[in-house]
């Protein structure tokens, strides 16, 4: 495929860009923009609500902590008012800590914020074409959880109950750094299936409602009612 | 329904598979019983062996109740008392001449109850004056040398008179005048046999008597030894005391040792009954009846009233005591299987027959008059004896069985505990890593790292600061290395390397050299639960520094990572990564370092220094030319991991 910035204008994709800190804002803003996307700025979560009542982006990128809010509370709504919208949380660290928190409510993946600019544009058009990124850390994240242990390990909470035995298995294989054609041959898929299985490992991780969050909790027992 | 019919009829065959299973045990136990039985009487039916028969004086005038007749010895009197007027013997024996210089003796083997010898008109012998042959209960012989100055050559004249005073009849065996050498043998045999064996098992009694005592006293919860102590102490009483012909003022009192028998039987019967499991009830003390009633007889009857009960009360009690016992027994030992009832049923048996032959011998059915009841009752002392070290010896086996096992279960349970406390520490150690790691993360998050991040972000706007947003990019990349490493990756190393991949090809991006990664064994490398953070981040930023080379002085186009697990010389397998590149290489002096750039060589030297620290081997290979028929161009860096990581980093260098 060719560099993005060859596309037609025409079909320049909106993406809603939040974060507070103004040098890693512009840095984002100058590479996504070098690349062809229609970037809205905010620096803070009512900046951000106001963008998104403009319409629905096709891409909203997010900083966690902001000077009015939590990310994670713009995720959900963005989530649930626009289901179309591919959103990615910018993370300093890549950490799990703030990744899975961003995916439980709706986020496919993270951008790191010093990323290089040919590597954000690069993110931006895989998730746009339908291919969340999962890193090797989360992946290794996500299967530790789906092994058993008697007591709750720290971090953000994580159901992994309705992970497929097969995509548990693509998570080991990305954990421990293979590429997708390595998992696809050592499982006998198809190279092209392996982004789908992963779109479908965020979904079932994501917890759509409150009430839904506390149902989970309690099947897990980490709630006791 | 049929369920339960099947269930019944399986029942019922089990039952009749468990009678039959008994009926033969005890048909088995009642021929040994027989066979026991029947070698008693055969063994009774020996007569012992006697002096020569040349020596025997058979033929006698009897004087009994002033009529005068010929009798031949042995002789059954009908009386039961004559203690006033003796049935007298009269008999003539012949001392060839020439035997002068030899001592002669009259021995008699056998006599009911008491005998006085005269040879010659001159008394040589009265038994009356032996206590232990005043008994009739005991087969005493009785031996006296003829003075010499009595004896004449050719005729002489014995005279036996035979007092009886119950509570049999009186009865004279054979007797044998003759040279002493020749009768002392017969006599010595019948002593040993009737007189000193029992006195040897009357000690073995008392012996008993204490050892079941304090076993009583120590485990008063079992009555059943304290009755056998009780009735071993008896047995020792009747059988030391002596019973003295004379109207004493002790008499009364002595006379109680007469109701020991029945007593002794009924204690033992009683033994038995406990030992088989019965319980005590309140009218067990009909028992002792009949062995009261004679000890009161005694104390307020005279002699003749007493031994004419005795022979009413006390045998048929002990014969009484013998049956129940012998059933008794015999169920324990069937029912049980239990080896110290069967030894004690097996005496049971013996004293039976014997006590039987007895009877058969009072009642003259006999043609001779040995009585065996009282000797065979050290076989039931010696049943009683083994029964007890039997029973001892297998509760020691079961406390040293117990012991043993509770020893065992202890340390299978100290194990577990052990095992259990490892794997707790374990966690909790995990748990504390992983919490201080987030707590790290927030840390980093909140300051040092937003910080970089601006800092990069700075670097980029403003012109030819771009050395400050590399060194800021290094320290994030750093960071999150750091943290990584951090994370608990269960001792596999390749989860730590799945995230090194990422980092290295985001490095490896904006100089357009290629990343070739290759797990060429399935599994890429072998799990180390030993494996620390501290080693992760050594082998880390090992490798990040053979990539860092790779990528600033090597001018490579092309990084290829090996990781393959290689069985080793020593039988374990070993992890191996081998980072190579197709760079213009460098030339390694002796001393390993590079001979290029100073900073390569410092990246060199980390690099040994770090593998050191984990234990691993480290090989370099580098051709400073490229040849086109080389197996590698540029440098191979190859890391090969220790069997068991280092516990401390003590070998560092």
């Amino acid at each position: 495929m060719n560099s993005l910035s060859d596309e037609p204008k025409v079909e320049a994709i909106t993406v809603v860009l939040v974060e507070d800190d103004a040098p890693t804002l512009w840095r984002l803003q100058d590479a996504l923009a070098k690349a062809g996307y229609q970037v809205r700025a905010a620096g803070t979560l009512a900046e951000a609500r106001a963008c998104l009542a403009q319409g629905a982006p096709r891409v909203l990128l997010t900083d966690l902590q902001l000077p009015d809010g939590h990310g994670v509370d713009l995720i959900r709504e963005t989530r649930q008012r626009f289901p179309d919208t591919e959103i990615m949380v910018i993370s300093i660290l890549g950490d799990e800590e703030s990744v899975i928190s961003a995916i439980t409510v709706g986020a496919t993946g993270y951008l790191l914020k010093d990323a290089f600019p040919t590597d954000i544009a690069a993110t931006v058009r895989d998730l746009v074409a339908g291919h969340s990124p999962i890193s090797a850390s989360i992946a290794r994240f996500i299967v530790r959880r789906t092994q058993s242990t008697p007591e709750p390990p720290p971090g953000p909470v994580l159901n992994t109950a309705k992970l497929t035995p097969r995509e548990i298995d693509i998570l080991w294989g990305i954990a421990k750094g293979f590429s997708y054609a390595e998992i696809a041959s050592h499982l006998g898929l198809s190279r092209q299936t392996v982004p789908g299985h992963i779109k479908n490992i965020y979904r079932k991780l994501e917890v759509h409602t409150r009430g839904e969050a506390v149902f989970e909790a309690v099947q897990q027992g980490l709630i006791r009612l | 329904m049929n369920d339960h019919d099947e269930d019944a009829t399986a029942e019922q065959l089990s039952d009749r598979e468990r009678r039959r299973l008994q009926t033969s045990r005890l048909v088995q136990y009642l021929l040994l019983q027989a066979v026991i039985a029947g070698a008693c009487v055969l063994a009774l039916l020996q007569s012992l062996p006697g002096p020569p028969a040349q020596y025997q004086v058979t033929a006698f005038n009897l004087t009994e109740a002033g009529v005068e007749r010929a009798v031949t010895l042995p002789y059954f009197s009908p009386l039961r008392n004559a203690m006033n007027d003796p049935p007298r013997f009269t008999g003539q024996f012949v001392r060839p001449a020439g035997e002068a210089a030899r001592a002669w003796s009259v021995f008699l083997p056998r006599f009911t109850n008491g005998v006085e010898v005269t040879v010659n008109d001159v008394v040589i012998l009265d038994s009356r004056r032996d206590p232990a042959a005043n008994r009739p209960d005991r087969n005493t012989p009785a031996i006296a040398v003829i003075p010499a100055s009595v004896l004449r050559d050719g005729d002489n004249t014995i005279s036996i008179r035979l007092f009886i005073w119950g509570p049999i009849t009186g009865f004279l065996d054979r007797i044998w005048v003759g040279p002493d050498q020749l009768l002392r043998p017969s006599y010595d045999l019948r002593t040993l046999i009737f007189v000193t064996l029992p006195v040897v098992f009357s000690s073995w009694q008392a012996i008993l008597a204490v050892i079941l005592g304090i076993m009583w006293v120590m485990r008063r919860h079992e009555p059943a030894y304290g009755v056998l102590a009780a009735a071993m102490a008896v047995g020792v009483g009747q059988a030391f005391l002596q019973t003295p012909m004379d109207e004493t003022p002790f008499s009364k009192l002595n006379v109680v040792l007469i109701s020991s028998a029945p007593i002794e039987s009924a204690l033992v019967l009683t033994f038995a009954l406990l030992f088989s499991g019965w319980k005590w009830q309140r009218y067990g003390w009909i028992l002792f009846i009949p062995g009261v009633l004679l000890a009161l007889a005694g104390l307020f009857g005279n002699q003749a009233t007493v031994r004419a009960l005795f022979l009413v009360l006390a045998v048929p009690m002990v014969g009484f005591s013998l049956v129940v016992m012998a059933v008794v027994t015999a169920r324990s030992a069937l029912k049980r299987q239990n080896v110290a009832g069967f030894l004690l049923g097996c005496a049971v048996t013996i004293m039976l027959t014997c006590w039987v032959v007895d009877l058969l011998s009072v009642f003259q059915m006999m043609p001779n008059r040995i009585f065996t009841a009282r000797l065979s009752y050290s076989v039931m002392l010696v049943a009683i004896g083994a029964g007890l070290t039997w029973r001892f010896a297998r509760a020691l086996n079961q406390v040293d069985g117990f012991a043993g096992r509770l020893v065992s279960q202890v340390r299978e349970a100290e194990e577990k505990l052990k095992a259990s406390f490892a794997r707790e520490e374990e966690r909790a150690r995990a748990a504390a890593l992983a919490r201080e790691r987030t707590r790290l993360m927030r840390d980093l998050h909140d300051g040092l790292g937003g910080q970089l991040v601006s800092i990069v972000a700075l670097s980029e706007r403003g012109n030819g600061s771009a050395g400050i947003g590399d060194a800021a990019r290094a320290a994030l990349k750093d960071l999150r290395l750091v943290i990584d490493s951090m994370d608990d990756i269960g001792g596999d190393l390749m989860l730590a390397l799945g995230s090194w991949r990422e980092r290295a090809m985001a490095q490896l991006r904006p100089h357009d050299i290629a990343l070739d990664w290759r797990a060429v064994t399935a599994q890429g490398l072998p799990v180390h639960p030993e494996l620390r953070p501290w080693h992760v981040i050594q082998i880390v930023r090992l490798l990040d520094e053979a990539l860092t080379n790779a990528v600033k002085h090597a001018n490579a186009r092309r990084i290829t990572v090996r990781i393959e697990t290689l069985a080793g010389a020593d039988g374990f397998d070993r992890g191996c990564i081998t980072v190579e590149d197709d760079g213009k290489g460098f030339e390694i002096t002796s001393e390993g370092a590079a001979a290029g750039a100073i900073k390569a060589a410092r990246g060199l030297r980390n690099m040994r220094s770090r593998a050191a620290r984990c234990g691993a081997e480290l090989e370099l290979s580098s051709c400073a030319q490229q040849t086109s028929q080389g197996t590698h161009q540029g440098t191979r860096v190859k890391l090969t991991l220790p069997h068991r990581f280092p516990d401390s980093d003590g070998a560092a260098g």
